[in-house]
């Protein structure tokens, strides 16, 4: 972290979130924070409680218990703070899939209450940056799953956000689009977007994110800095937390 | 803000579903059918209606019937038309997206409640230009005419808010539409035992929609009646968005 973003109000702050799901706790005590610019990685085995974060995160879910501030405002007194502030984009980017994707990027663009030019301007910058001109007139429908997802990404980036939820975004990408889409947090997050993704691959969080944290049974049980390098003691680190517990 | 921007999606979204179009134009084929049935029934009529001084019109004979056809097509093209309204969004995944933008539930439901209800509106403006298009022919009563298309677009509007409120209960668009169905003639026939008993008034009469609308459709407009239309739209749609609201608790 450097010593602006360490001086800058967090962008995100969760404190001791929690959140019951299908008759489990999927998420407990959930405590953390982000600056701007900062990419935070969630990583955790299936059924961790990632997704059930960022859900609650995005406004999509409400906590049981626990507060969320955004940029120092309570997030869940004002969910329409997410209209301006988050862009989320959700495992398997749900799509309407009668409309094409100018259409969907027009729709995601009214929501977050961009009118006139601004909405022009903003999805002819998106369709311009993640090369989405060749499938304009597509319908969502018909489009596969890497394509959806890269529509899912403009949806959220649209409004240019001060934070980026990204729930496993290089799912079905191909690894030239990977690489894309590594580049494109790493911009995001020069610019000032604070940026938290989920995944369950190593190597994507030594490679785009500054910070880790990994969730096991909706519980915290690691967090700390990234360094490009430290790809073997984060694997290690992540597989002791998974055997602990299964031993537990 | 976020209502319009609801509103403009749920139409986009319709204009391009081929059942909207599919369901427009056999209803109306066949409402251009009936019309056409009852203009040959009034114009075979003429010279006996000819003889009596306060015989029935071309409103009564023709136009109103028409717009009776019309109910009764409602009770399957609505729910029909507005079965995915919510169970859709529900099916697509995309309603946490809605959340995600900041939409409250409320405005969900009624962006998408007056999608359908222009849509429903459009139905009936070209099921209304048929008669109209002979209107200058004849002495029409407008006050009848007027009442009965009031009748009509407030069961619309009903019909509507009831299937919403389906959607907004059931994943599965299927499950809405028979709700809606079963729900509404339910609501119509509510009183068949009442009155087949001979009894014309009380509470079971005033639950029934036939009652409000049939008095509506013979011009007689009252405060009573459209009372019974507003707040059966109100209770639906404030289930629907209750319902929308805590999805978004339970996850």
């Amino acid at each position: 972290m450097t010593a602006a973003q360490a001086a800058t109000p967090p962008v995100l702050q969760l404190e001791q979130v929690a959140r019951r799901r299908a008759g489990r706790a999927a998420v407990q005590d959930l405590s953390l924070s982000l600056a701007p610019g900062q990419v935070l990685g969630l990583l955790g085995v299936n059924g961790a409680g990632k997704s059930t974060t960022l859900a609650m995160i995005a406004g999509a879910l409400r906590p049981d218990s626990g507060s969320i501030h955004l940029n120092g405002d309570d997030f869940l007194e004002q969910p329409e703070l997410a209209r301006r502030l988050i862009g989320w984009l959700p495992e398997r980017a749900p799509v309407w899939p009668e409309l094409t994707v100018t259409e969907h990027l027009d729709a995601h663009a009214r929501l977050r209450g961009l009118r006139g030019d601004a909405l022009r301007g903003a999805r002819e910058a998106i369709v311009e940056r993640l090369e989405l001109l060749p499938l304009a007139r597509r319908l969502a429908g018909a489009l596969s799953q890497g394509q959806r997802q890269r529509l899912g990404l403009a949806c959220a980036l649209l409004h240019r956000p001060a934070l980026l939820v990204l729930d496993e975004p290089a799912n079905a990408l191909d690894p030239v689009q990977v690489g894309a889409l590594r580049k494109l947090i790493r911009e995001q997050a020069t610019a000032g977007t604070a940026v938290i993704l989920s995944t369950h691959v190593l190597v994507e969080v030594t490679a785009v994110c500054d910070r880790v944290a990994i969730l096991h049974e909706g519980r915290l049980r690691h967090e700390g800095p990234v360094r490009a390098d430290d790809h073997a003691a984060l694997e290690r680190r992540f597989f002791e937390i998974a055997m602990q517990a299964r031993a537990a | 803000m976020s209502l319009v921007a609801m509103f403009r999606l749920e139409v986009r979204r319709l204009r391009v579903q081929p059942l909207a179009w599919v369901l427009l134009a056999l209803s109306l084929a066949w409402l251009g059918w009936g019309f056409t049935r009852l203009l040959g029934d009034f114009l075979a009529g003429e010279i006996k209606r000819a003889a009596l001084p306060d015989g029935p019109g071309y409103v009564d004979l023709v136009a109103v019937p028409l717009l009776g056809q019309l109910a009764q097509l409602a009770f399957l093209v609505v729910p029909l038309l507005a079965m995915s309204t919510l169970a859709g969004e529900r099916r697509n995944g995309t309603l946490p997206l809605l959340f995600a933008a900041g939409v409250p539930a409320s405005r969900i439901v009624l962006g998408k409640y007056f999608a359908l209800l222009l849509w429903l509106l459009l139905w009936l403006l070209l099921t209304l230009a048929m008669p109209l298009s002979l209107a200058h022919a004849t002495t029409p009563d407008w006050g009848k005419l007027a009442a009965a298309t009031l009748g009509i677009a407030l069961m619309l509007a009903a019909l509507t808010a009831l299937t919403v409120a389906a959607s907004a209960f059931t994943p599965h668009p299927a499950l809405a539409a028979v709700l809606g169905l079963l729900i509404g003639l339910a609501l119509w026939t509510v009183n068949l035992g009442a009155q087949m008993a001979g009894l014309n008034g009380g509470a079971i009469n005033w639950l029934a929609m036939s009652t409000h609308e049939q008095n509506l459709l013979r011009g007689l407009v009252s405060t009573t009646d459209i009372l019974w239309f507003v707040l059966l739209i109100a209770v639906c749609l404030a289930l629907a968005a209750r319902r929308l609201a805590a999805d978004r608790e339970r996850g």
